[in-house]
């Protein structure tokens, strides 16, 4: 990683410039404003704040499942070799399919909570996106159920699993398909402490080991302090009477 | 939309819809518990119009147009009517005086004087598969005159005819083959059907002429052609009766029919069908709100593991064939189980009624069509349902579905 920062022009993966995504509800509005974002191909990058920063928001543009109001460039490089591609014009193009089909190849979410199919064994629900993609077992599955402690429970059913134990297999999931990149939102946020760092070590460990960019957003920074993420600056202040919230990140 | 892909969908549905049995049972619970009554309802309406109507048009009796007095019908009036599309039979018919013969059988000791009834390929009142006198000598007795002569099929019998001619007192015979015994409705009292040839001879015998085919002496038949005085006439169903008397009165004929009695049943039929439909609407109605209802709320409560669909990269129209698949599947299993109790209340509705009925008759009934028709409807509805609400969660973005609690 140090190594990618001292090269005179990282590959990016994420470039974002001029990003605002702007929600209204009754009485009060949240803007997320994204004067300029970068981020290089295997990074680690954490999104700290408290909750209702728009965290979340900023995450789900950046997994392409949330249009964002405006944007003045939005480019997503898929992987090493591949030129970047002009994400607001699909948003503009409505091609919502094409940007499903990009998510279910490039990219691995980790919900806050749940996210896993309830009525898929553990283990299909691992192999949900491999298997949407056609890909043959080569034994990443079973290797990261391995690390992640959860090869005793492939077989169940989520609901009889611990919270702790669907996260491991929410990341797992995640990671199954090795993606270009993956997004987590609060992974570990309804852990105890000491299983949250331990996961969350896990999971650092897993994608550098695959290679994989990583965006974790966190409550705490004290915990992934110590694993190497970049940390993106923002600041979130009141305008108007406290009618709109406006948050503004960098990096 | 690639096969794959189709499975990938069909695999999750099902897997989801087995997972959640319990809601997919009621789901499937509530469909046939509104949909089997309807069946009843449409089965009764099937079975009890349709037994009625069936009584009418069976009854060859509905279909005659009998002429009043007597007339002059030539073989081409004949001709014309036969022609015509809503007359099923017409045959002459000779004095009615006239058409008359005596049997005599081997097992009976009494001569029975029967009338002759003229007939031919297609009568109505002999049933269909029933043999037909074709022959002169070839009768089909009527069930009575059968039991009075204590014949059966294939016997034969002496039929006889007495005249008084040139002064002297005749009686000729002629051996008659009983090819067939009519069944009790067709003809009450004691008859003989008989081909036109035979009940020709009769009247030309009585008349002093000669019936050669039959050897009987006489004198010779007037030049030209022979005119009849009568006929039997059936029109070829019971909604043809009305035209055909209308359109014979208009020739200046007098003719009765039971157009009267037909009217009746067929505005009782059309009234019964108006308010059949009215509550078949209503219950289609109510059945399509409900399981319309169901199945949006359903997608409803599956937005989120839609999004999550999504998420793993399902395209929208994926996601839109998720619903539509478990409704299939609950309209599917919902006919299935209707179709069930309908048959089981079909089965002792018509049991309990058993004694008021004729053999072959019930009260409900439904035909496969019927069957096809229902769950046609159901599948039509629930799909329709389900991708609207798949729809509609499919065009939210995925991130607004995943953030619900």
């Amino acid at each position: 990683m140090e190594q990618e920062h001292s090269t005179a022009s990282p590959v990016l993966i994420y470039h974002l410039r001029g990003v605002v995504k702007t929600r209204e509800a009754k009485g009060s509005a949240f803007r997320l404003v994204v004067p300029s974002l970068q981020i290089a191909l295997g990074e680690k990058i954490a999104l700290i704040g408290q909750s209702g920063c728009g965290k979340s928001t900023l995450l789900d543009i950046l997994a392409l499942i949330l249009r964002p109001t405006e944007s003045a460039a939005f480019r997503f490089r898929p992987e090493p070799g591949a030129s970047p591609l002009d994400i607001s014009k699909y948003w503009k193009g409505k091609k919502l399919n094409w940007l499903g089909d990009l998510r279910k190849q490039r990219m691995g979410y980790v919900m806050q909570t749940g996210g896993l199919l309830p009525y898929l064994s553990v283990r299909e629900n691992m192999t949900l996106s491999r298997r949407l993609l056609g890909m043959r077992d080569d034994g990443t599955v079973d290797s990261l159920a391995k690390a992640l402690g959860i090869h005793r429970h492939m077989e169940r059913l989520p609901g009889l699993l611990s919270v702790g134990e669907r996260q491991r297999v929410a990341i797992a999931r995640a990671l199954a398909h090795r993606p270009s990149i993956v997004i987590a939102d609060e992974p570990t946020a309804p852990l105890d402490p000491i299983s949250a760092k331990k996961i969350m070590a896990i999971f650092m460990e897993l994608v550098e080991q695959m290679n994989i960019t990583v965006i974790v957003a966190s409550h705490d920074w004290k915990h992934i302090q110590r694993l190497g993420l970049r940390r993106l600056a923002h600041h979130t202040h009141q305008k108007q009477d406290g009618a709109i919230t406006e948050t503004t990140v960098t990096g | 939309m690639p096969v794959k892909r189709i499975f990938d969908v069909l695999r999750l549905a099902l897997r989801d819809y087995s997972h959640e049995w319990e809601m997919s049972g009621c789901f499937v619970l509530a469909l046939a518990a509104v949909l089997a009554p309807m069946m009843v309802l449409f089965g009764l309406k099937v079975g009890v119009v349709g037994s009625m109507v069936e009584g009418l048009v069976e009854e060859p009796r509905n279909r005659e147009v009998r002429a009043v007095g007597s007339g002059h019908f030539g073989p081409d009036w004949f001709q014309a009517m036969r022609e015509r599309p809503d007359v099923a039979f017409v045959v002459p018919r000779t004095r009615s005086l006239a058409a008359t013969i005596q049997l005599k059988s081997r097992t009976a000791r009494r001569i029975l004087p029967v009338e002759l009834i003229p007939s031919g390929e297609g009568d109505p009142l002999l049933s269909r598969g029933s043999r037909i006198p074709t022959q002169p000598t070839e009768i089909v007795l009527s069930d009575s005159a059968a039991r009075r002569l204590k014949v059966k099929a294939g016997d034969k019998v002496d039929g006889s005819l007495a005249r008084r001619f040139q002064g002297r007192n005749e009686r000729v015979h002629v051996e008659l083959t009983v090819i067939a015994v009519a069944r009790p409705a067709a003809f009450s009292r004691e008859g003989a059907f008989a081909a036109p040839a035979l009940v020709v001879a009769a009247e030309d015998f009585r008349d002093g002429r000669a019936a050669t085919e039959f050897g009987w002496e006489g004198q010779a038949s007037p030049e030209g052609p022979r005119t009849f005085p009568g006929f039997r006439l059936y029109a070829r169903s019971i909604y043809d009766v009305a035209a055909l008397r209308d359109s014979l009165t208009a020739e200046g004929m007098d003719v009765r029919t039971q157009a009267g009695d037909i009217d009746r049943v067929q505005s009782m039929e059309r009234n019964l069908t108006a308010v059949f439909w009215t509550i078949a609407v209503i219950g289609l109605l109510g059945f399509s709100f409900s399981l319309g209802a169901s199945l949006w709320a359903n997608v409803d409560r599956k937005r989120r593991e839609l999004s999550v669909l999504r998420l793993v990269g399902f395209r929208t129209g994926d996601i839109v064939w998720f619903p539509v698949l478990q409704a299939l599947f609950t309209a599917l299993l919902g006919w299935g189980v209707a179709s069930l109790v309908y048959l089981g209340v079909e089965q002792s509705i018509n049991r309990m009624l058993a004694s008021q009925l004729q053999q072959g008759q019930s009260v409900c009934l439904l035909l496969p069509e019927h069957f096809m028709v229902a769950v046609v409807f159901t599948v039509g509805s629930a799909v329709v349902a389900a991708g609207l609400g798949g729809f509609r969660a499919a065009r939210i973005e995925p991130s607004d579905g995943l953030r619900e609690i």
